[in-house]
């Protein structure tokens, strides 16, 4: 990946709280335009790294390169960058409008600039009826609203959202995915999750953090294999797999029991699922019944399968 | 440039925020009451003694206060006696021609000023670390900016309490005391204020210093409170045990580095020492701040 191509380049950053170490020698860049998935389990370093990108932490070793201009700097990133930090209040006496107007002449906008952007981010997230009310007035997810809509004002190149859509409710649930795949291709974003249904609707690279460590990088498509595999949810084992191997010669086909599920890895220079589906479903079918058919694994499938086997 | 142009965003901000932030509200109402309490009755206290005064010399009772005081107050003997109780003969000379009511109201302002300030401000840079509202601004603008506007944001805040209080302590003064309406007592009692305003300034720098050490508002308000009264305590010991040789001579030394040590300038008349003093205080309330910034651009936030 050329550095031109790069929003965001870390390299073996160690951050240590006493003896324990939240970010072991981490090392992650991130495409420009990317939406970058990180996941991982809690304490894992998702969060601290995010922090240490927003400039919040301070580093004990290792290298930031951001948007090119190298580790934070406000003089140099401020509205470049912004961040939804987790477990941060925003001022309970502010009023969104005025916060927003704030925030958006604090990162180097003109005051009318900064009014239109914060008036349109907040109608973005439905909380154009409360432009005026005090934040201590807002419920929780409301809250959360603001506090996304203050990552987008004017427009950054890059936005970190840490957990950005707990505590919506499922209709702004729905709304806030529809706008964050909306800055697909617009803006580098990097949301950090536990949702990974929100993670494979959002994102179209994923990281895998591991006790500080990055422990998969890839885009979405190659981690689930959407471009080469195809997943047949069957009733049962088919009995014979002759007549599939025979209607498949370059494919390879395995059964995975736990979900009852017959997993087919094809060559995609050489053919399509399309042709895949037209040749393997009439041998299929008279042994056992198909109730779906999907592209590559799912996210979560792919996320357990790296996580280390605990022991029973 | 940009910088300060950020640094002013950010006071203006925490200035405006303060103003509407219901403790501070409460505090700052708080605080004009106790002013406009004490000068109550601080007339009442003078009402008594003149009556007293009037009885023993048998002469007839004033109806209204200050009558006899302010006569007093101008005898050439009453100002040669006070000048014989002070230490400090050039800051008598020139508190002695002042109206009673300005210094009733200039003692209360310099004495509470420093609990004023812990209690309105003293928690301020803490709480926005503590509730990580602070990380909503420091990726727009650098720390410096941030943590130098909240203390002019606040020290804004402080004046428009003074001015409050001084303006209401006035309003009692000319409703009970002869003589007390004049628009130059009103010009001096706002002068006062900026004097105390001035005073609090390293007080500010103390308190939101310290602020930046810890996540805890009520840490910070509490640390604050100590620091104030480890100032007071100093200035005593500065004052009592000052010597000219030995450990004694180390104190007044020590003295430069408390604002009691500067306070007198601000009661003098001429321009040279009240500008000595202020730009003392400043650059004090400066340091202090620093201080604490030095710490808070290293740490976590």
């Amino acid at each position: 990946m050329s550095k031109m191509n790069t929003a965001i380049e870390t390299q073996d950053l160690v951050k240590r709280y006493g003896a324990r170490r939240a970010l072991d020698g981490l090392t992650l860049s991130v495409p420009r335009f990317a939406v970058l998935g990180l996941i991982g389990p809690n304490g894992a370093g998702k969060t601290t790294w995010m922090m240490s990108v927003a400039g919040f932490l301070h580093l004990c070793s290792g290298r930031v390169n951001l948007l090119g201009g190298g580790p934070f700097d406000p003089a140099v990133h401020a509205g470049r960058i912004s961040i939804l930090p987790q477990d941060s209040d925003l001022p309970l006496e502010g009023r969104p409008l005025e916060l927003l107007i704030h925030y958006g002449l604090l990162q180097g906008l003109t005051r009318q600039a900064a009014a239109q952007s914060a008036a349109e981010m907040l109608q973005e997230v439905h909380l154009g009826d409360r432009l005026n009310a005090p934040i201590r007035s807002l419920s929780h997810g409301m809250r959360k609203r603001v506090m996304i809509a203050q990552c987008f004002i004017g427009y950054p190149e890059v936005v970190l959202l840490d957990e950005p859509l707990s505590g919506l409710d499922p209709r702004e649930l729905a709304h806030m995915r529809a706008f964050l795949t909306r800055r697909r291709g617009r803006q580098t974003l990097v949301i950090s999750s536990h949702n990974l249904h929100d993670i494979e609707v959002l994102c179209d690279h994923i990281a895998f953090i591991e006790k500080g460590r990055t422990v998969r990088f890839a885009t979405l498509d190659e981690l689930v294999g959407k471009a080469n595999t195809l997943i047949y949810q069957v009733s049962q084992e088919p009995a014979d797999y002759a007549p599939l191997t025979a209607a498949l010669p370059d494919a390879s086909l395995t059964f995975e029991d736990s979900s009852s599920s017959l997993i087919c890895r094809y060559d995609p220079r050489l053919t399509t699922a399309e042709e895949i589906n037209r040749r393997l479903l009439p041998a299929l079918l008279p042994q056992c019944g198909v109730t779906t058919v999907t592209r590559g694994a799912s996210l979560e499938t792919e996320y357990l399968k790296c996580l280390p086997q605990e022991s029973p | 440039m940009n910088g300060m142009r950020q640094l002013w965003r950010v006071a203006c901000y925490e200035w405006f925020d303060a103003l509407r932030s219901r403790r501070a509200l409460v505090v700052l109402l708080l605080y004009m009451a106790a002013a406009v309490c004490n000068m109550h009755w601080s007339i009442n206290i003078l009402h008594k003694l003149e009556n007293e005064l009037a009885t023993m010399l048998q002469l007839p009772q004033s109806e209204r206060t200050g009558v006899i005081s302010t006569a007093l107050w101008k005898s050439k003997p009453f100002q040669r006696m006070m000048r014989e109780m002070a230490e400090n003969d050039l800051v008598l000379q020139d508190i002695t021609g002042k109206h009673p009511v300005e210094l009733i109201y200039a003692w209360f302002a310099f004495f509470y000023t420093p609990l004023l300030v812990v209690l309105v401000a003293g928690n301020r840079i803490a709480e926005d670390i503590g509730s990580g509202a602070v990380r909503y601004v420091i990726f727009r603008t650098s720390r410096a900016s941030w943590s130098l506007g909240k203390w002019v944001g606040q020290t804004l805040m402080i004046g428009v309490a003074l001015l409050l209080s001084g303006v209401g302590a006035y309003a009692v003064a000319k409703c009970r005391l002869a003589g007390s309406g004049t628009p130059d007592l009103f010009l001096n009692m706002v002068q006062w204020s900026g004097r105390a305003w001035i005073y609090s300034i390293p007080y500010l720098g103390l308190a939101m210093g310290l602020s930046h050490l810890t996540r805890s508002a009520s840490k910070a308000t509490v640390t604050g409170i100590i620091a104030i009264t480890v100032c007071f305590v100093l200035s005593v010991l500065v004052r009592h045990f000052s010597t000219d040789t030995g450990w004694g001579a180390v104190l007044p030394i020590l003295g430069l580095l408390i604002p009691d040590g500067h306070k007198m300038y601000l009661w003098r008349n001429a321009v040279a020492p009240l500008v000595t003093g202020s730009v003392y205080l400043v650059t004090l309330g400066l340091c202090y701040l620093l201080a604490g910034y030095a710490v808070f651009r290293k740490r976590d936030v």
